[in-house]
């Protein structure tokens, strides 16, 4: 008989990953049934089957416009899926960036990305661009502001990491890391500090604590189709990145040109978690905390890690933002406090457990 | 295979290291490389292995010059077992052997039967069989270096570079180690301390002091008491073993 998979481990972990896909799914549609208004089951799914297959089952007069129609089909439903695609996002780039500085405290911020993006969204909040600048840039939203903080940020981490020559270590990446982040947050405290608007202070506040509020169909396609290319392009880079978390010289010596794939990781999961901040604010502790829990169950082999987080991540962040819109009637808790409050204590429990090791021996 | 070096010279921090060291390995030779702590064992290594770049001279592989070469194409070749440094991450011992065959895999391609019967074999010659399912971090430093040997072997190279492969070991493995890999009959650069392993398995050795080549040739011309007294600064007499027939190296106390 032949055997599909060669190791019994491997097999358990690719049922997990079925299993996760299906889990996603599942959440995505019991997630668009909850909300702050009640919908009745039943109309929520015949709104989205209308409107995926143009099926309609019982009265028509709902399915394509109306209240109901707008809350399930323009709000809640984009809101879930960008949940998915920003958790997927967040956490695939909380795995790669781990693997490319090799230490497993690495997030997706780490080169200075939520520091730079925090920077830019506060300038367009509390200052205004169009008070700085006329044209084009005088026009620009938040979300462009933000992600030009994020790209700028992260270019000044890597002049500081290759400045005094030699290659780009991780040590070195960490550190600039941490300089260009308490620069930028220097800066954005200043701004927050002078400012005067409290509705504005409100709205920097709850934009720095991450939001889905703002989710449209027109908002997700961007974000979705880079979390697909990047979900493809890292798929196709596992082995890569296994070698590297042996570190730089086993890397090399098994053939892996570690400073150009090391550049290029950067630069990815830079882009795509500039998006993903760019999109909905700083959703905290995601790209740090999935990878651990996912690397505590099924080890460090990015070829289950790395689909494994992705899902988890995605349906992590879908109850999250579940939660922070029911939680408070009336109102909504910035997600980025969720996943932290959530996510602390499940930390703590994989410390306590020690199924997984933070680095080298206990 | 064969492996050279000409005028290869390292500098590291402003300091040159390595100074002007031209050594040469041939197919199938099993060679030596010894020198006090700090006399450039290691870095004159490494710029060997490619992890640091030379500031003058070249390595040759086959005659063609080693920077010229994609990283892949030297790891199918060349294999390395250095200083184990600490990792970060954990794996399974099966897991850590496998990625030998990295070298040898396009993007998608799965493990096959053939890639795991590779990594048993490795295993099993370093008797490690038994620790497959074993984590990588819960191992002691002599059995994670049989592992990452286990790892070199997988990789099936024509040439492999020793940096210290058994300063971990006990006794019994030192001679297993050096067994399995003298088994092999592939190119040996192996940088080593014990001089009597050095003389039981080096058909040639270099010896390096203060970054320089001292001194090289066939391993039982160039090792004797005056050499050694130079190099390491101790007392010794080096004599023919009767049992062994090698010769034999005794070291004095200075008491």
């Amino acid at each position: 008989m032949k055997r599909k998979h060669l190791n019994p481990r491997h097999a358990a972990l690719s049922t997990a990953i079925v299993i996760g896909i299906f889990a996603l799914i599942l959440s995505i549609l019991v997630a668009v049934t909850i909300g702050a208004v009640k919908v009745s089951l039943s109309d929520v799914y015949r709104i989205i089957l209308y409107q995926l297959t143009h099926i309609s089952i019982g009265d028509p007069g709902i399915l394509t416009g109306g209240t109901l129609y707008e809350i399930v089909w323009n709000l809640r439903l984009p809101r879930v899926l960008m949940g998915a695609v920003i958790g997927i996002l967040l956490s695939m780039c909380g795995v790669v960036m781990q693997a490319t500085v090799q230490n497993p405290l690495a997030d997706p911020y780490i080169l200075g990305i939520s520091s730079g993006a925090s920077l830019g969204a506060t300038f367009s909040i509390m200052i205004g661009a169009a008070a700085v600048f006329t044209g084009v840039l005088a026009s620009m939203g938040t979300a462009f502001w933000a992600f030009f903080g994020a790209l700028g940020a992260m270019a000044l981490v890597m002049v500081l990491a290759r400045m005094g020559g030699g290659r780009i270590t991780s040590a070195k990446l960490v550190l600039a890391g941490s300089v260009v982040g308490s620069l930028c947050s220097a800066f954005t405290n200043m701004m927050i500090y002078i400012g005067k608007d409290a509705e504005n202070m409100k709205t920097v506040t709850y934009w720095l604590l991450g939001s889905m509020v703002s989710a449209r169909w027109d908002k997700i396609l961007l974000p979705g189709i880079l979390m697909a290319a990047g979900l493809i392009f890292f798929l196709t880079q596992m082995r890569n990145l296994n070698t590297l978390l042996l570190g730089d010289e086993a890397a090399i010596t098994l053939g892996v040109d570690l400073t150009k794939w090391r550049r290029i990781y950067m630069i990815a999961t830079s882009l795509l978690s500039a998006v993903a901040v760019c999109t909905c604010g700083i959703v905290g502790f995601v790209g740090l905390m999935i990878p651990h829990i996912v690397r505590g169950f099924a080890g460090s082999d990015h070829r289950f890690l790395l689909p494994l987080a992705a899902l988890t991540g995605g349906i992590f962040l879908i109850w999250a933002d579940v939660l922070a819109r029911v939680m408070m009637a009336n109102s909504e808790i910035p997600l980025g406090v969720i996943t932290s409050a959530v996510g602390a204590p499940i930390f703590v429990y994989m410390m306590v457990k020690k199924s997984y090791g933070f680095g080298g021996k206990d | 295979m064969e492996l050279e070096t000409r005028g290869l010279s390292v500098t590291l921090s402003r300091k040159e290291i390595v100074k002007q060291a031209s050594i040469r390995v041939q197919e199938k030779e099993f060679v030596g490389l010894l020198g006090p702590n700090g006399s450039g064992k290691t870095t004159l290594l490494k710029s060997i292995y490619r992890v640091l770049k030379p500031s003058g001279g070249v390595v040759l592989l086959d005659g063609r010059e080693m920077n010229t070469i994609p990283y892949r194409e030297t790891a199918k070749r060349m294999g390395v077992v250095s200083q184990f440094n600490n990792l970060n991450f954990d794996f399974t011992v099966e897991d850590m052997v496998l990625m030998g065959r990295t070298p040898h895999k396009n993007a998608f391609d799965r493990d096959t039967k053939e890639d795991y019967r590779i990594a048993e074999e490795a295993l099993r010659r370093v008797e490690m069989l038994d620790f497959r399912e074993r984590s990588f971090l819960t191992l002691s430093g002599g059995e994670k270096q049989r592992i990452i040997l286990a790892r070199a072997l997988a990789q099936q190279v024509e040439m492999l570079i020793l940096d210290e492969p058994i300063n971990h070991l006990d006794i019994k493995y030192q001679i297993q180690i050096m067994d399995v890999v003298k088994s092999l009959g592939v190119g040996v650069l192996a940088a080593l301390h014990d001089l009597n392993l050095t003389l039981m398995y080096c058909t040639y050795v270099y010896v390096l002091k203060n970054g320089q080549i001292v001194a090289h040739g066939p391993t039982e011309e160039v090792i004797d008491a005056q050499l050694i007294r130079e190099i390491y600064d101790v007392d010794c007499s080096v004599e023919r073993h009767p049992v062994s027939g090698k010769l034999h190296v005794t070291f004095f106390s200075r008491l």
